[in-house]
């Protein structure tokens, strides 16, 4: 379970002058795969994501999620957003049961799991903190317990990190594997970073911008279980090489 | 809020020579709230005192004004009195009339928000609810109260259910505006934050649209109670045989201008604390934004 397909997928936003924001995308992720979207500013990888949340409609194509069509939000579709997005009048606690409660799991069952979860992200001492006492990094690990508490089939992070300084951003990605790692969760990340997305994924999708497409997909085959300490080895500076080349960032 | 004091503070710096540098000192507690009541009452003081200065005989103005000396005595008659007795109708009736008025302002005001606040966050949140309730709202809006008063009396008679009608209508449009404006404020991410975790229509509009708004319909909250206080008056001056509205006016008629003032003054006392006791319980319900404010 966790499975998505996008099959020619377009998506046109409408107005004065209409954007067309993806075209012709196919993207395919089996159970438990980690996906990372990686492309310039612009080019559509928010859009992407925001489709399989069901937050926008996709105007051509097919998109299934587990075999179904994605026609809106829900549960089993975790989002982090980068910006953590948590709601200013709740406490972290509050905050981190929120979906459970809405929607009617029973106490006794999910006050356990969030209490682990919130010890997972290393957070027990701040469960009566305002989001606003945080810090970004502290805010975004509450970002992903929220999601966890759901227990969602696919995580979807629109560049969770992207506005953390270095040295919390390593620390958010050794998390984020360590529980990817343990739980198997299906995630798509978006990133612009190029580091992170072969550091955490099993498979990089390279896009360009206007229209928006998938002009390269590439496996990273770095052994499991990874850590920061991947980031330096012969194989990692191979895939960046190989990717830098990709993106035209590098001129010869 | 602190008050501070800018004063020449010698402090040790790592040389260890004393150099005389500017600091802040913050004074707090009792000594504070001291200087911030001397410095509030300063104004009216002054006011008071010219005023009783000026007067000859107790009165200025060739005896239309009575000087403070003369409200007071006659505040005190009006609260502290014996009722029913002598020539003086107002004689301790004071709380008696200051409860009809709070009381009318309650109700009406508690009919404007359970009606106000719905209505806003409906014409905020729903497109549909905005385009059949915004218009009506919108019309309706310009038309003053005191405008009400003869359709008010048509409908509901001389008494209390007129005052309450005035008073809610008038605190209705500022809590239904700043609510739909709050409402319609909110976060998007926060709305898709909710709906991602499962949130139905109701449970977004309960736990996310209305505190998102919180802060405007309070907004709104204190701007419709000053509106009661004044319908109220108006009301009850014309239309309510008791209250503060009606003991104004009746003062008025038989030339008790010291009693007009020390209603006006009782008045001024009893909108000044509903007002505290909002922000007081605005205070409390929206703890998590003060310290939101406190950080940036
Ligand atoms: N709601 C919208 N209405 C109109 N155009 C939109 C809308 N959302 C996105 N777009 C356009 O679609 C294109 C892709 O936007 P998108 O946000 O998906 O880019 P992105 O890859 O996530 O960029 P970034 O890395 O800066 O977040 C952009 O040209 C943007 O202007
Ligand atoms: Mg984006």
């Amino acid at each position: 379970m966790g499975t998505v397909l996008f099959q020619n997928v377009s998506k046109t936003f409408p107005g004065v002058r209409s954007v067309r924001a993806l075209d012709d995308v196919s993207l395919s992720i089996g159970e438990g795969d980690f996906v990372a979207l990686l492309g310039p500013s612009g080019c559509g990888k928010s859009t992407l994501l925001n489709l399989l949340a069901g937050f926008d409609r996709i105007s051509d194509g097919h998109l299934l999620f587990d075999g179904r069509p994605v026609t809106r939000p829900g549960p089993d579709r975790g989002v982090v957003f980068q910006e953590a997005a948590l709601f200013p009048w709740l406490d972290v606690w509050n905050n981190v049961i929120f979906g459970p409660k809405v929607q009617g799991v029973p106490r006794d069952v999910y006050e356990p799991r969030a209490r682990e979860l919130l010890h997972l992200v290393g957070l027990d001492a701040f469960a009566e903190a305002l989001p606003v006492q945080l810090s970004g990094g502290m805010r975004q690990r509450v970002g992903i317990a929220r999601v966890l508490a759901m227990s969602p089939r696919a995580l979807l992070m629109d560049e969770p990190f992207g506005a953390l300084d270095a040295q919390t951003r390593l620390s958010m990605q050794q998390l984020l594997l360590d529980v990817w790692q343990s739980l198997g969760t299906t995630v798509l990340f978006v990133t612009h970073d190029i580091d992170e997305a072969i550091l955490l994924s099993d498979r990089i999708c390279v896009m360009s911008a206007r229209p928006g497409r998938i002009v390269r997909t590439l496996p990273i085959a770095l052994p499991r279980p990874r850590s920061i300490a991947s980031l330096t080895s012969p194989e990692f500076v191979a895939y960046k090489a190989d990717i830098l080349s990709e993106m035209n960032v590098v001129h010869h | 809020m602190t008050t501070s004091i800018e004063r020449l503070v010698a402090s040790d710096g790592p040389s260890g020579t004393a150099t005389p540098r500017r600091r802040t000192v913050v004074v707090r507690g009792p000594l504070r709230v001291v200087g911030r009541v001397l410095l509030a009452v300063a104004l009216p003081v002054v006011v008071v005192a010219t005023w009783q200065l000026a007067g000859t005989g107790g009165s200025l103005f060739g005896g239309v004004l009575p000087t403070p000396d003369r409200v007071w005595k006659a505040w005190w008659t009006w609260a502290f009195g014996t009722t029913g007795l002598g020539l003086n109708p107002y004689s301790g009736t004071w709380l008696a009339n200051l409860l009809y008025s709070a009381e009318r302002v309650a109700k009406g005001f508690g009919c404007a928000i359970l009606i106000g606040v719905p209505v806003g966050i409906a014409i905020g949140w729903n497109r549909a609810a905005a385009g059949a309730l915004d218009p009506t709202v919108q019309v309706l809006r310009p038309i003053p109260i005191t405008a009400w008063l003869p359709f008010s009396i048509a409908v509901f008679g001389i008494g209390p259910g007129g005052a309450i009608f005035l008073i809610a209508l008038g605190a209705f449009y500022p809590i239904v505006v700043n609510t739909s404006q709050g409402a319609r404020d909110v976060e998007r991410i926060l709305i898709r934050a909710a709906l991602m975790m499962g949130a139905g229509p109701f449970t977004i509009l309960r736990r996310v649209v209305l505190p998102a708004a919180l802060p405007s319909i309070f907004t709104g909250l204190r701007v419709g109670l000053g509106i009661g206080w004044t319908a109220v008056i108006v009301a009850e001056m014309v239309a309510v045989k008791s209250g503060l509205g009606y003991v104004l006016w009746d003062a008025y008629y038989v030339g008790r201008m010291d009693v007009v003032i020390a209603d006006m003054i009782t008045i001024g006392l009893l909108g000044y604390l509903s007002d505290r006791l909002v922000l007081a319980i605005e205070r409390w319900a929206l703890a998590w934004r003060r310290l939101q404010s406190h950080q940036a």
